[in-house]
C-alpha cells in the first residue's frame, strides 16, 4: 500500500514539482469525495480535479487569500457564545468543493422528501390522533415525556398540516460511501446564508472553474423560502400576506444568517419587541402605526416565543403570541413543539415511521443508534463507551458530547455517570469514519472529515436545495465538524446530469 | 418602516456625521498651531468643551487630547468610538441599508481597527483625519446611489442634518472659548486665524471668500455658518434639509401643525428666519449659538418620541376604537 502510493507519488512529482495535488496522501480508510483508489478522480469529479490540479501552489494561496479578505469585509460572520468581546468570527472556509454526483443527488433529493413528508405526518399524529403510538411503533412515553412536546399543540391544525417548513438535515458517508442520515434540525436549522455566500465568493475567486463545471443553482433559495411561506399563509391574510423574520437579535450567534436571509427575501427583520399582539391579532410597530403580520418566520427557540406560555423570563418573543397562533390569525414556521421530531431519542424510529405513514422502505438509512431509556441498550452503552459516539438527546452543535475513541478515562466515567443518572436524555452511535475531501489547512493539503447538510423547504410543496452546507473538521483526525467546535466550511457542488 | 429598525438608521447617520465633524475640529486646529505658538491648553480645551467633555484629566496636553478624541473607547464621541456604532448599527438592519454601504462600513471599521490607520495616524494626521473625513461622504455618496430613496433614506438625512446642524453650532461656538490673549487683538492675525481655522473646519472658507466682503470678519463668519441659505452646512440650511425629511415621512400636509418634532424644529427655523446675525451678537453669539444647541437636543428627544418610541398603549387604544365602530 505505502510503496504502492510512494510510487504514485513518484510519478506525479516527476510531472508536476508545485501543483496542488503532488503532496496529497488520502486517507486510510475513509470514503474519499474526490478521488478513487490511486488518486483517480471520481468521474464526475474529472474537470474539478484536473482545473485545481494545474494551479500551482502559489496562486492557489493568493486565490485563498482572497477568499477570506471577501468574508472579512463583507463582514460575513459567527458569534461564538463563549466569547463576550470580539464576538465576531469568520467560518473558516475552504475553497476545495467538495462534490456530489448527479445520480447521487438524485438519491438524496428523494430520500429527503420521503424524510420530512413522514416527519410532519409524525408531527400531526402525536398532536392528534396519537396512531403511532397507540399502535407502538414509537414507544408512548418517549414521545409524551420528550421535553419538547408541547402541549399547547394537541389538537391544534397548521395551515396545510405543514409542521416543519425548513429542515437542514444531517447527512454522513460511510467509508463504503453510503450516505446515512445522522440527525434532522426541524426547530430552527441554520447555516444556509453560508451555502448561498460561499458560492458567491467561489464565483469571485474561480471563475474559471465554473465555465469548466456544471454545478447547480443555490441562489434561488430565498426566492423558494419566500413562496413556500405564503403558501401557508392564514386563510386571512388576503393577497399578499406579511412575513416577517423574527430573530432573538444582533447578538445571536446567526444574526447574520437572519439579516441575510430578511434581506435576500425582501421581508422585514423583526425582534420581538417590533410586535405587539392585539386582539388575538400580530401587529408590527411601524414609524407609520401598527400594521398586521400573517406570517413569521421564526429563528426563536420554541421557549422563547410567548412569556406568557413558555419562559416567562424570556425578552425575546412576543406574549400573547400563541393565543394569535392558536386562532389561526398567524402562521409560525417551523410549527411550535416540531422539536419532538428531531429528539435525538425519537431518531431512531424515522425508519419505521417511514414504513408506518407512507408504506414505502426508507431511502436513507439511519446511523444504528442506542437508546439508553431502553435498559438492554444502556448495559451495553456503559460497558463499550470507548467505542461509541454519545449524544445528550436536545442538545446540537456538538455540545454534550462524548466521542469515545478520543475520549479519556475520566471523561468516560463522568459520561458513565451523567448517563446512569438520566438514561431518557442520551442516545449512543458506533463511530462512523466519516467521508474525507482534501482540505487546505495550516498543515498543508491534505484529508480531512466531512458531512452535508441539506436543506428542504415545505410549503405547499416540498423543495430540496441542490446544494447544502458541507462542514469540514480541519484538525487532522477529527471527526468533529461542528463551527462551535472549530470546523470550517466548503461551497458543495451538485453536478448537473450528464457531468 | 419598524420603528426600531428607524432609530438604527438615525443613529448609523448621525455617528458618522459625528466622526466626520470631529475629525475637520482636530484637523484645522492641528493645522493652526503650526502658525501659531499660542499657549497649547487655550488651542486644545475648546475641543474638549465643544464635544461636552469637561472633565478630562490632561486638557493642555495636546497629544492627549487628540487620543481621547480620535481614539478613546472609554470617550462615546472619540471617532473611533463612533465609527463603531455606526457599524454597530448598520449592522443591525443590513437589510435594510444596500450591500455597498455596508461593505464599506464595515471596511472602514476594520481598517480604523488596525495597524494601517494607526501608522496614518502617527505619520501623516492630517492625512489621517481627511481620510476619516472622506469616509462619510463616501457612504453617503453610495447610499445616494444605492439605497432606495424611501422612508430609511429619510431617516438618514434627517440624522445626518440634525447633526451637522449641532456640529456647525458648536464649532462656531469654538471661538467664544478660544480666548484671544487680550481684547485688543480682535482683528489681528491671531484672531483671523482662528476665524479661518473655524471656516475651514466647515470647508466654508473658499465659499465664504467668494461671496462675502462686507461686515467685520467675525461677524461676517458667523453669520455666514449661521445664516446662509445655500451652504450645506450652515445651520439653516441643514435645518431645512432635515426639516425636508421629517415632512416626507410623516405626511404632514402643508398648513398643519405637524408632530412634536416638527413644531419644534419650525420654531427654530422661523426663529432663524426672523432674526439677523445683529440680532443673535446683540444677544451674545455664544448665548445664541447655546440657544440652537439646546433646541437641536430638543429636536432630537421629540423625534424620537414621534418615530421611535411606538406608543403601544395609545396604539391598542386606537385599534379597540376601530373594533367597535366596525361592530
Amino acid at each position: 500500500m505505502s510503496a504502492m502510493r510512494s510510487l504514485v507519488h513518484a510519478e506525479l512529482n516527476a510531472t508536476a514539482p508545485s501543483f496542488l495535488w503532488t503532496d496529497y496522501i488520502p486517507h486510510e480508510k475513509a470514503w474519499d469525495e474526490l478521488f478513487g483508489p490511486g488518486i483517480a478522480p471520481h468521474t464526475h469529479c474529472h474537470a474539478l480535479a484536473q482545473w485545481l490540479g494545474n494551479l500551482d501552489i502559489k496562486e492557489f494561496q493568493e486565490r485563498r487569500k482572497s477568499a477570506d479578505l471577501a468574508f472579512i469585509n463583507q463582514g460575513i460572520t459567527f458569534s461564538v457564545y463563549s466569547d463576550r468581546r470580539g464576538v465576531e468570527k469568520i467560518f473558516p472556509f475552504d475553497v476545495i468543493p467538495r462534490p456530489v454526483a448527479a445520480s447521487e443527488w438524485t438519491l438524496l433529493d428523494a430520500g429527503l422528501r420521503q424524510r420530512i413528508n413522514a416527519l410532519n405526518r409524525f408531527l400531526f399524529d402525536v398532536y392528534h390522533d396519537r396512531r403511532i403510538l397507540r399502535e407502538k411503533i414509537v414507544p408512548e412515553e418517549l414521545v409524551l415525556n420528550s421535553k419538547c412536546y408541547r402541549r399547547e399543540m394537541i389538537g391544534f391544525e397548521p395551515p396545510g398540516r405543514q409542521y416543519i417548513h425548513v429542515v437542514g438535515t444531517d447527512l454522513v458517508r460511510d467509508h463504503t460511501g453510503e450516505f446515512l442520515v445522522l440527525e434532522d434540525n426541524g426547530r430552527t436549522p441554520s447555516g444556509v446564508s453560508y451555502v448561498l455566500e460561499n458560492r458567491v465568493v467561489m464565483k469571485k475567486v474561480f471563475p474559471g472553474l465554473f465555465q469548466q463545471c456544471k454545478v447547480r443553482r443555490v441562489e434561488d433559495y430565498p426566492q423558494r423560502l419566500r413562496d413556500a411561506l405564503l403558501s401557508v399563509a392564514p386563510a386571512s391574510a388576503g393577497d399578499s400576506p406579511t412575513i416577517v423574520l423574527l430573530t432573538p437579535g444582533s447578538y445571536n450567534s446567526a444574526y447574520f444568517e437572519h439579516s441575510f436571509l430578511a434581506r435576500n427575501m425582501g421581508i422585514e427583520l423583526v425582534m420581538g419587541q417590533d410586535l405587539f399582539v392585539y386582539d388575538n391579532r400580530v401587529y408590527l410597530k411601524t414609524t407609520r402605526g401598527p400594521r398586521r403580520v400573517d406570517v413569521i418566520y421564526r429563528r426563536v427557540d420554541d421557549d422563547f416565543l410567548d412569556p406568557n406560555v413558555f419562559r416567562s423570563d424570556s425578552m425575546l418573543g412576543v406574549p400573547n403570541l400563541m393565543k394569535a397562533y392558536r386562532a389561526g390569525n398567524v402562521t409560525l414556521a417551523n410549527a411550535v413543539g416540531t422539536g419532538v421530531a428531531d429528539d435525538k431519542a425519537i431518531y431512531p424510529f424515522v425508519e419505521d415511521m417511514i414504513r408506518f405513514y407512507l408504506s414505502e422502505e426508507p431511502i436513507l438509512k439511519n446511523v444504528p443508534t442506542y437508546i439508553c431509556a431502553r435498559p438492554k441498550d444502556l448495559a451495553y452503552v456503559v460497558d463499550h463507551l470507548d467505542k461509541l459516539v454519545v449524544k445528550a438527546v436536545n442538545e446540537s452543535g456538538g455540545y454534550g458530547m462524548l466521542m469515545g475513541p478520543s475520549s479519556t478515562a475520566s471523561q468516560r466515567a463522568e459520561f458513565r455517570e451523567k448517563i446512569q443518572a438520566n438514561p431518557r436524555n442520551y442516545v449512543a452511535q458506533p463511530v462512523v469514519t466519516l467521508s474525507v475531501c482534501p482540505t487546505w489547512t495550516d498543515e498543508g493539503l491534505g484529508p480531512r472529515h466531512v458531512d452535508l447538510r441539506p436543506y428542504i423547504v415545505s410549503g405547499e410543496s416540498t423543495w430540496v436545495l441542490p446544494g447544502g452546507l458541507t462542514r469540514t473538521a480541519l484538525v487532522k483526525g477529527s471527526l468533529v465538524v461542528n463551527s462551535s467546535q472549530g470546523g470550517g466550511s466548503k461551497d458543495t457542488w451538485v453536478m448537473e446530469n450528464g457531468s | 418602516m419598524i420603528s426600531r429598525v428607524a432609530e438604527h438608521c438615525f443613529w448609523m447617520s448621525r455617528y458618522l456625521e459625528r466622526a466626520e465633524n470631529t475629525a475637520r475640529v482636530l484637523d484645522v486646529n492641528q493645522t493652526l498651531l503650526l502658525d501659531f505658538h499660542v499657549p497649547s491648553e487655550e488651542q486644545w480645551q475648546p475641543l474638549l468643551i465643544i464635544s461636552g467633555i469637561h472633565d478630562f484629566a490632561d486638557p493642555s496636553n495636546a497629544e492627549a487630547v487628540q487620543h481621547h478624541l480620535t481614539w478613546e473607547s472609554d470617550n462615546p464621541v472619540s471617532i473611533a468610538s463612533s465609527l463603531l456604532y455606526a457599524r454597530e448599527n448598520a449592522r443591525t438592519i443590513r437589510e435594510v441599508i444596500s450591500s455597498e454601504m455596508w461593505e464599506r462600513m464595515n471596511y472602514y471599521y476594520l481598517w480604523i481597527q488596525g495597524p494601517v490607520a494607526r501608522a496614518m495616524y502617527d505619520y501623516d494626521r492630517s492625512e489621517f483625519y481627511n481620510q476619516v473625513k472622506r469616509i462619510n461622504e463616501l457612504i453617503y455618496g453610495i447610499a445616494e446611489a444605492t439605497m432606495s430613496h424611501g422612508e430609511a433614506w429619510d431617516f438618514y438625512r434627517m440624522g445626518k442634518y440634525i447633526e451637522r446642524a449641532c456640529q456647525t453650532a458648536r464649532i462656531l461656538d469654538v471661538k467664544y472659548h478660544m480666548l484671544l490673549p487680550t481684547p485688543d487683538d480682535v482683528n489681528t492675525p491671531v484672531d483671523t486665524a482662528h476665524w479661518s481655522a473655524i471656516l475651514k473646519s466647515c470647508s466654508g472658507y473658499e465659499t465664504f471668500h467668494k461671496q462675502r466682503q462686507d461686515l467685520e470678519q467675525g461677524t461676517a463668519v458667523a453669520d455666514f455658518l449661521i445664516f446662509d441659505p445655500i451652504f450645506p452646512r450652515s445651520v439653516r440650511r441643514c435645518l431645512l434639509y432635515c426639516q425636508e425629511a421629517s415632512h416626507k415621512v410623516s405626511g404632514r400636509k402643508k398648513n398643519s401643525a405637524g408632530n412634536e418634532a416638527e413644531r419644534i424644529l419650525e420654531n427654530l427655523v422661523d426663529w432663524l428666519r426672523l432674526a439677523t446675525i445683529d440680532d443673535l451678537v446683540k444677544a451674545g453669539l455664544h448665548e445664541s449659538l447655546t440657544r440652537v444647541i439646546n433646541t437641536i437636543h430638543d429636536i432630537g428627544h421629540a423625534i424620537h418620541r414621534s418615530y421611535f418610541d411606538f406608543d403601544q398603549t395609545r396604539v391598542m387604544e386606537m385599534l379597540q376604537s376601530q373594533t367597535q365602530r366596525q361592530s
